[in-house]
């Protein structure tokens, strides 16, 4: 071990911390699902909610808790008697005939201290004509039940440039209600899978293999040889089976089985369990580490052009670029190593030994990889990048309402989520009949003729969808507290995942039945 | 209110009284009077009407500890049997797998535990214990370097603690029956 | 319609016109999905309004939720119950709590929040355990919601309300409506006691937290965690003697921590923090807002559809993973046969008043329907006669020859085990 690894143990663990300051036990819980780079990202957002409802307020809730930077309320109605027994952010009887941006505003902004709210009074059709450019400042907007026109002028001025921001456009009555999120690209480093990257077991490097060959399992007393880390032997194992296979890897399922047989007859005594362990992870053996597909796909996206890499292109695609040159130039034709070694059945000394093996391979490989940059990227962004190499994600999206546009594709949602599409459907025929005039209550047959004009008049509608119909019939209207509640947590998630880039957003229409209490994404 | 009560499937169904007794205390019931002990394991309860705490005696008739009585305590609780006994040694005694605070090792006990397990199974990993102590993973370190590498020393520690002698410096327990 | 709030004059001076509006649209005529049994109007709104009285227990994530969606749909008479009191760590999603309340107890204040946000709203706070309230604290109520954070809770009022069933009593079936979470996943499951799959039956579908072997803990450290559980589970008791470590005393962390740093110095272990050997001690439970207002919302929804029957409740379990786009998943949980909570069917025995416990257990032995092969018995508490262990037997023989009526009073119960039952058998005794 060299002096240099030591030094680094002395200072990762003789810097004492002292107990957490009250913002990090105030966000404790959630600093464990994003981290400190998640929530910074968070407090230096800021979110434009349109209409002060009790949906757009249980969102608001659900983003002021955790922290934002900034919100605004854009909203020039009163509080409506209506309003006030089902909003928990307005005082009841008290707001009534006040500006509903202005009392929602006050008590959001009593949740967290750190949160800064406005309230903005004026309509959202003055501002899209005198002053666009005050929308598109925001890092991410959010409309509620907007009239249909504005909501497509809206989308239409935020789906303008790649870098304005997003919009999630949330429609609600009764029981039903959907959202979708609207914007150009979304690119994700760390995305939290649960799958878990290569271990090279099967294409080991050469520090690992000479270690693995270099330890003699029949000169260990029984202690040590119950202590030898699985993918030692796995290493070992695959080196002695390619010896006597003509340097291939056990192929066929006999082969297989044989090859775990193999591994627990090394076995000294029955119960040492890290054989056991080698058997159960044999799969890796044969297993290829190469670069899998969803991230082969990302080489040949569009971003990684010569003319799109020009200068103002985001650090992102330039970390991919260098990635992709790297699986072409190196050797193995691999991702860059991990350095996270999953626990195992191992003394501590092998284990270490064998931790620090992977990592500092992982940083070499990490320096071949830093010199295909071709722009200087921030150190911890290289790494994270690094790091969750295995499983980047690259989101495309579509412009707000083109799925209602598209009759075959509404076709082939009907037969495929009959239920899901008819809730969307009939939501869409509400704001439909509802343009201009939102006091207009539908009738049943009203929605289904909209319907089937969305549809094409050839599409036959299935049997869900008078259940859709009805609902939407009954109330059309109605903002249950509930509804409103489930949204606010539902939409809230998505954004958090957005304006983090971290987690993967839902993709396509997010719809919600809170009568047999389901969901369904259609239209992705 | 939605009427419930219609939906009970059958009437026969509605008839019959549910039983008040908790699903830990059943449990432990069920897993007591089951139990099947050979003669070298005792139960002991100081108080026959508390189920949930008691002890266990190992008088192994075999191997190194033969002639010592073990004495392991007991502690259910109502989260049984979905978090596992707590089982501690009560005397300080010179063994591989259980440290000088009574601690145990025995995976049914922690990682391995699983509801489908019972008091059964638990008595039957500690008396193991006993004929088979594990030396590759030790809870009591010297222990079991010793059993490792001298194992005739090993033994003559075995039987000086079971006489309640000192070995480096700890005075164990008498266990000598 | 919606005006009409003041049903039979019951009307408190905090109901306002409009004030229902939106509830209102949903429980003045029926959707297409609703059953024919829905009383819409005036009767079903006084029954929400002026007659249900559903219960709450927990004033966490999920239970500030769950009062103010509860307070806004209308419900009138709500009780909350709560052991806890408020810790900073709450304050990122427990919307109902201020950092001057830190300290205080979560029912009572998320009661006085929800009272004076939310007008003519009753909350009745307990500031204490489920445990201490009796079968007929629990009878009072229409309905019970859980938002617990404790499977050991959970067990205990999903057992209390199933044993709450009496055949001869509809009212006693009480609706559970149970939701979790953990980070971006939740669940939420409506439990018909004794109609249903309950809390029990499911009982193997929970995750075990992660727990390390003890020897790993001693001798072979690998990860931070085995250098913090070494601190906690072994030097704690070793150094600070009976001590009771309390979790939430930055005095202890802050030693656990220094013990499992210099443990993992010692091994060249990296990654032990002050973060994580809270997390790994306490067993922390990453928690959003998001995750808790869709969980809550979902019971509440369900509370609401119940209690009014104005549309399909859900049939039975809704399980939510949000970390990869929204997934979800809405299924029934079978009723386990076996389960040792609503599966075990108790059997009325009338017996002579003279009969003693031996005369029983033979009775047990040789009845055609029965037939035990060495049937123990005990009343809820106490042994009365076990065939195993032998100190045990020793102890409960000499109850063989006394009359079972000593024992065991007129309509009490007796747990019958033996290895040829499933689970367990119990008798209602009565005397003839």
């Amino acid at each position: 071990m060299s002096s240099q690894d030591s030094q680094d143990i002395e200072t990762a663990t003789t810097a004492i911390e002292s107990a957490p300051d009250t913002k990090t036990r105030r966000y404790d819980r959630q600093l464990r699902l994003w981290a400190a780079t998640g929530q910074s990202a968070l407090e230096s957002s800021r979110v434009l909610l349109i209409s002060g409802s009790a949906t757009s307020t249980s969102i608001l809730k659900n983003l002021v808790l955790p922290g934002i930077g900034h919100f605004t309320i854009l909203d020039h109605a009163k509080v409506s008697h209506s309003d006030a027994g089902n909003n928990f952010f307005l005082e009841g009887y008290n707001s009534i005939g006040k500006s509903r941006a202005e009392e929602a505003v006050q008590l959001l902004g009593e949740l967290n201290d750190s949160v800064e709210g406005r309230a903005d009074t004026r309509t959202l059709g003055s501002i899209l004509k005198a002053h666009p450019e005050w929308i598109t400042s925001f890092t991410i907007v959010i409309a509620h039940n907007l009239d249909h026109t504005l909501l497509n002028e809206l989308s239409a001025l935020l789906w303008k440039d790649a870098k304005y921001p997003p919009l999630v456009v949330v429609r609600s009555a009764g029981f039903l209600a959907d959202f979708y999120i609207q914007f150009h690209e979304h690119t994700i480093i760390e995305s939290h899978s649960e799958i878990s990257p290569s271990l090279r077991i099967d294409k080991p490097f050469p520090a690992l293999r000479e270690h693995a060959l270099s330890l003699e399992f029949d000169k260990m007393d029984s202690t040590e040889h119950g202590h030898i880390p699985y993918v030692v032997i796995l290493v070992r194992a695959l080196e002695d089976w390619k010896k006597s296979h003509g340097g291939s890897l056990p192929k066929s399922y006999e082969e297989r089985q044989q090859f775990k047989k193999g591994v627990l007859a090394l076995k000294v005594k029955g119960d040492e369990e890290n054989f056991d362990e080698a058997e159960t992870q044999a799969y890796r053996c044969w297993t290829e580490t190469k670069v899998p597909s969803e991230i082969t796909a990302l080489f040949s996206d569009p971003a990684l052009f010569i003319e799109a890499m020009d200068s103002n292109q985001s650090p992102f695609f330039h970390l991919l670029a260098a990635l992709k040159e790297y699986t072409e130039q190196c050797d193995t034709h691999t991702l860059p190593l991990t350095s996270t070694l999953p626990d195992m059945k191992s003394d501590t000394h092998n284990y270490i030994h064998l931790q620090r093996l992977y990592k500092t391979r992982a940083e070499e490989e990490r320096q071949v990889f830093k010199s295909y940059l071709r722009v200087p990227v921030d150190d911890a962004m290289v790494d994270s990048f690094v790091k969750n190499a295995h499983a980047l994600v690259v989101l495309r999206g579509k412009p707000w309402g083109t799925f209602d546009e598209d009759k075959a594709a509404l076709g082939e949602s009907l037969s495929t989520m009959p239920k899901e599409t008819c809730i969307h459907l009939a939501l869409s025929a509400l704001s439909l009949l509802q343009a201009g005039d939102t006091s207009v209550s539908p009738s049943a047959e009203s929605i289904r003729a909209k319907i089937q004009s969305i549809v094409g008049q050839y599409t036959e509608l299935p049997d869900e969808a008078d259940d859709a119909i009805g609902e939407i019939a009954r109330a059309p209207f109605s903002e249950l507290p509930n509804t409103a509640a489930f949204l606010g947590g539902m939409v809230a998630q998505e954004v958090i995942k957005m304006i983090t880039k971290q987690y993967v957003p839902v993709r396509g229409y997010c719809v919600i039945d809170l009568i047999e209490t389901c969901t369904g994404t259609i239209g992705a | 209110m939605i009427k419930i009560w219609s939906m009970k499937k059958n009437e026969d169904a509605a008839t019959k009284k549910r039983p008040k007794t908790s699903a830990a205390q059943i449990r432990v019931q069920k897993d007591l009077t089951e139990l099947d002990l050979p003669p070298t394991m005792k139960t002991n309860f100081p108080d026959p009407t508390d189920l949930l705490n008691f002890t266990l005696t190992i008088t192994p008739d075999e191997g190194m500890y033969n002639g010592g009585a073990f004495t392991f305590s007991f502690t259910i609780n109502t989260n049984y049997p979905h978090e596992p006994p707590k089982v501690k040694c009560m005397q300080t005694i010179y063994h591989p797998n259980v440290d000088l605070e009574g601690n145990v090792c025995l995976n049914i006990l922690r990682e391995d535990w699983k509801p489908v397990l019972n008091l059964n199974s638990v008595m039957v990993g500690l008396q193991y214990l006993f004929l088979e102590p594990n030396a590759d993973d030790p809870l009591n370190k010297e222990a079991a370097e010793e059993l490792r590498k001298n194992r005739e020393q090993f033994l003559y520690n075995v039987k000086t603690s079971m006489r309640g002698g000192n070995i480096k410096g700890v005075t164990y327990h008498k266990v000598l029956v | 319609m919606a005006t009409e709030i003041n049903v039979n004059g019951a009307a408190t001076s905090s109901d306002w016109q409009d004030r229902y509006y939106h509830v209102d649209q949903i429980l003045d005529r029926p959707g297409p999905r609703t059953d024919p049994s829905f009383l819409a109007g005036d009767e079903v709104k006084d029954f929400l309004r002026n007659k249900c009285k559903i219960l709450v227990i927990g004033a966490g994530g999920l239970g500030c939720e769950i009062l103010a969606n509860l307070a806004l749909t209308g419900f009138k008479d709500i009780h909350l119950i709560d052991m806890d009191t408020i810790d900073i760590s709450n304050l990122n999603r427990q919307f109902l709590f201020r950092p001057a309340d830190v300290g205080r107890p979560k029912a009572i204040v998320a009661a006085e929040y929800v009272m004076k946000r939310v007008p003519g709203v009753q909350v009745t706070p307990y500031y204490g355990k489920i445990q201490d309230k009796g079968d007929d604290y629990y009878l009072q109520f229409n309905l019970v919601i859980c938002g617990l954070d404790s499977v050991e809770a959970r067990r205990w009022i999903n057992a209390t309300l199933v044993n709450l069933v009496d055949p001869e009593n509809p009212e006693s079936l009480k609706p559970l409506i149970d939701g979790g979470t953990e980070g971006f996943k939740g669940q939420a499951r409506v439990i018909l006691p004794t109609v249903s799959s309950c809390y029990e039956c499911s009982l193997d579908m929970l995750n075990k937290p992660t727990t390390f072997p003890i020897c790993t803990i001693a001798n072979t450290p690998r990860l931070p965690e085995h250098c913090i559980e070494w601190a906690s589970v072994l030097e704690w008791p070793r150094a600070r003697g009976d001590e009771k470590l309390d979790t939430d005393d930055p005095e202890h962390i802050g030693w656990l921590y220094s013990i499992a740093v210099a443990r993992a110095k010692e091994f060249k272990i990296e990654g032990v923090t002050w973060s994580l050997t809270q997390g790994v001690v306490k067993n922390v439970i990453p928690a959003i807002a998001s995750t808790n207002a869709i969980i809550a919302a979902s019971c509440c929804n369900e509370a609401f559809k119940i209690a009014t029957s104005s549309a399909a409740y859900l049939n039975n379990y809704f399980m939510l993973i949000g970390t990869e786009g929204v997934y979800s998943y809405t299924f029934e949980h079978e009723k386990r046969d076996h389960c040792p909570v609503c599966g075990g069917e108790a059997l009325e025995m009338p017996i002579s008043r003279d009969w003693t416990v031996e005369q029983l257990i033979e009775l047990l032995t040789e009845k055609q329907n029965i037939q035990i092969k060495k049937p123990s018995l005990a009343t809820p508490g106490k042994p009365i006669y076990f065939q195993q262990p032998p100190q045990l037997e020793e102890a409960t023989r000499p109850n063989l020859e006394k009359k079972v009526l000593e024992l065991v009073p007129d309509g009490g119960e007796v747990v019958v085990t033996a290895s040829t039952l499933p689970f367990s058998l119990s008798l209602i005794i009565t005397y003839i």
